[in-house]
């Protein structure tokens, strides 16, 4: 009866993780020359950040969002969880797009909220900047009300960038990171 | 099946379905009537708001949740509220439409028109986020099931951004209490044909400021009134109106809640007023004191209170009932705090002197310097408080500048100390800036000394860039709006006061429909795009942020008696 019943509840997890609700492209990115300020308030220049032999992960959310950016940062806590156990450390990157109310203290707190480990960054900057940045990445939200779900991966093999529109599951997006990751 | 896929699932969520099914298949759906409590109903309403809005169970500990299928997540960074708003009538931001959550909307059945969006991929964007065309009613049985697994009364399976809580009997049972309870009655102040509102003036505002703040709403009331009238022609002549123009129109009243005497007694002459005739909500108000006491009193009554005129608004990170169009002194403050922060010519071994007329503008523009000083990780600042006439004495002055010359002054005074600039700016030591504040300074700000404009740096919290449309915050002027010299000490009630019913009434009230709820207007609110205002470069929201327009400009005057504004920061200073 109660194995039953689990095989009841749970086809619909199961059923959803085996068709792909997101989109993937690969992309050239060329980084803007721009200074972000992290949840630390410190100068970041972007395009130094983003660089490196592991791979990095970008995301843009903000920090009163509703809908998709927790669902966004819930992904990227578990994939932090799921690598460090694998004695892996992983580069996660968000990039506010409200900078308006997003000062380094609203980052710091959304992190310790998400209860973020270190290297997951929190960037803010100035309209101007971010705008740029979220152009380069082809991720252009003129309006944070109308923004969408994506995330976006650096391949530290030739630079070029796994754009994915949608929701994945973590077991896609474990998956993703895997498959640009140098060391698996 | 499926050893694989089980296997697949984390062990944690296949003990909380294993512990879930267990429970109730021994104690069947008890959530079809709630366990007999001991806890008073208001006691389990409390704990159901809770549960609601923070994501913490009745016994503390967090909600836990699970996403896309295996992804935990902890509630209390989740909460409904956040999706579903407060009001629990949903919200869509992001391309995700977040259906109501309240018993009235649960219970009925649920059809909404096809929509273009009803599609997969399209344009080469998926539509990720949808609600189900149809489903009947819920009950308590088939709500616990979609709370749980995430599958209407129809089986449709919920999209994956939505929450599955296991959640045990009891404390499903005080969850679906409260989403039974949530909006259910209409606030007081409004019905289907009316809503009543107030404005709150306080007696130390002058009777020109109070007749500039008065007109504006006046002529909304009237017009609104007035609209009435003819849709009530209309329906007279025989027209069916459409479901929107059902509830487009109401007649609308307003109350002049005036406060007299200490402030220590507002909030009772406020519950009076409230008591007689309560309100839907306050547009607008004017005080030129601190606006703690009625922002209080509307945390109290849970009522809207919409953009007042103050400079001393709460600065509160929880505060939920009042909308503000900035922070006020504070926000002038902090700008200097945040631009400074970033000159490569203030290191941490310049000397900040802060001296502060003991004034509550000049203790309201130091606390927020200090505020944002402190959280750029800077060491405090030298602060002098001094009295108005210390300020003038040009001697005394003098010599606290002379002991240990500042790099940086800032100076939180009113404009009585502009005759000392030129003296006080002359012993700076490098790099040599002084900061004054346009608001508190007033009309007198053009006139600072023209041989001291170059090391004296000024906040302006309006626009400064044109702004195409008329003076009192329309579109329908052709010629672009600059701010000059002339605008200083402007306080804008009339344009402000305009803004201010424009955002209550186009983006709030004519978008509540049916939801006659002041927790939904201001959820609604919440989520507007940003916008451009007549006396402000953007206002921009989000659900709990209260001050709508976050930013204040540095500048430096030109030269001449009409002195041009010169911006020395971008509109937010990050």
């Amino acid at each position: 009866m109660v194995i039953a019943l689990i095989v009841v509840a749970l086809p619909a997890a199961s059923a959803r993780a085996e068709a792909k609700k997101y989109k993937r492209t690969v992309e050239k990115v060329t980084v803007p020359d721009v200074y972000l300020i992290n949840q630390d308030g410190k100068k970041v220049h972007l395009e130094t950040l983003l660089k490196g032999d592991s791979p990095v992960v970008v995301d843009f959310i903000y920090g009163t969002c509703t809908t998709i950016c927790p669902v966004l940062s819930a992904g990227y806590l578990n994939l932090q969880g799921k690598l460090e156990a694998k004695g892996q450390a992983v580069r996660l990157v968000s990039i506010t797009i409200d900078p308006e109310n997003d000062t380094p203290k609203v980052l710091k707190e959304y992190l310790k909220r998400y209860r973020a480990k270190p290297g997951w960054d929190f960037l803010t900057g100035s309209r101007a900047d971010i705008n740029t940045v979220m152009k380069a990445f082809n991720a252009y939200i003129p309006d944070k009300m109308s923004h969408y779900p994506l995330n976006l991966i650096r391949s530290p093999k030739d630079g070029s960038w796994i754009r994915l529109f949608g929701i994945m599951s973590s077991k896609e997006f474990l998956e993703e990171y895997q498959s640009v990751a140098l060391v698996r | 099946m499926n050893r694989k896929r089980l296997t697949a699932l984390p062990l944690q969520l296949l003990l909380v379905c294993l512990t879930m099914v267990l429970s109730l298949s021994i104690t069947g759906f008890a959530a079809t009537s709630p366990p007999v409590s001991d806890t008073a109903k208001t006691e389990r309403l409390r704990l159901g708001e809770r549960m609601y809005r923070d994501g913490i169970l009745p016994s503390g500990a967090s909600m836990p949740a699970f996403i896309r299928g295996d992804v935990e997540v902890d509630s209390s960074a989740f909460s409904c509220s956040s999706c579903h708003l407060r009001g629990g009538l949903g919200s869509y931001e992001g391309g995700v439409v977040t259906p109501p959550t309240t018993g009235n909307k649960l219970y009925q059945s649920y059809r909404r028109p096809p929509s273009l969006d009803d599609t997969h991929d399209r344009s080469g964007r998926f539509i990720y986020a949808k609600t189900v065309v149809e489903r009947p009613p819920y009950t308590r049985n088939t709500l616990a099931t979609a709370l749980r697994f995430g599958t209407d009364p129809a089986g449709q399976v919920f999209n994956d951004v939505m929450p599955r809580y296991p959640l045990s009997d009891s404390d499903m049972a005080i969850m679906i209490e409260y989403l039974e309870s949530l909006s259910e009655q209409p606030s007081p102040g409004a019905s289907k044909s009316e809503f009543r509102f107030a404005t709150i003036i306080t007696e130390d505002v002058s009777k020109e400021e109070r007749q500039e703040m008065l007109l504006p709403l006046q002529n909304f009331i009237d017009h609104t009134n007035q609209q009435m009238n003819m849709y009530n022609d209309f329906i007279k002549f025989g027209y069916s109106p459409t479901i929107e123009m059902k509830y487009a129109f109401h007649r609308a009243s307003l109350d002049i809640w005036e406060l007299k005497g200490p402030p220590e007694t507002w909030q009772n002459q406020l519950a009076a007023y409230a008591d007689a005739q309560p309100v839907f909500a306050v547009l607008g108000g004017i005080s030129n004191g601190d606006w703690r006491p009625i922002h209080d009193f509307c945390e109290a009554r849970r009522l809207p209170c919409l953009y007042p005129i103050t400079d001393f608004p709460v600065i509160s990170e929880t505060g939920w009932y009042t909308y503000y169009f900035n922070k006020g002194y504070a926000q002038e403050g902090e700008a200097t705090a945040r631009y400074l922060n970033r000159l490569a010519t203030v290191t941490a071994g310049t000397p900040i002197l802060q001296i502060v007329q003991d004034s509550p503008a000049g203790k309201a523009l130091a606390a927020g310097f200090d505020t944002a000083w402190k959280e750029l990780g800077r060491p405090a600042v030298t602060t002098m408080i001094l009295p108005a006439d210390t300020l003038r004495n040009s001697k005394k002055m003098a010599k606290i500048l002379t002991k240990r010359p500042p790099g940086v002054l800032l100076l939180w005074a009113d404009a009585a100390l502009l005759p000392l600039l030129p003296e006080l700016t002359a012993r700076l030591a490098a790099p040599g800036m002084a900061f004054v504040s346009s608001s508190y300074l007033g009309d007198k700000t053009a006139t600072i000394s023209e041989n001291v404009r170059k090391k004296v740096f000024i906040t302006f919290p309006y626009r400064l860039t044109p702004f195409v449309g008329s003076k009192d915050g329309g579109f329908d002027a052709k010629v672009p709006i600059l701010a000059t010299a002339k605008d200083f000490g402007d306080r804008r009630i009339v344009s402000r006061s305009t803004t201010m019913l424009k955002q209550a009434t186009t983006r709030g009230l004519n978008l509540l429909y049916d939801n006659l709820y002041r927790d939904h207007l201001l959820d609604i609110m919440s989520m507007q795009m940003d916008l451009t205002v007549r006396d402000y470069e953007r206002f921009s929201f989000g659900p709990g942020q209260r001050y709508i327009s976050k930013g204040c400009y540095i500048i430096q005057l030109g030269p001449g008696k009409e002195p041009a504004l010169l911006p020395r920061s971008e509109w937010v200073i990050q």
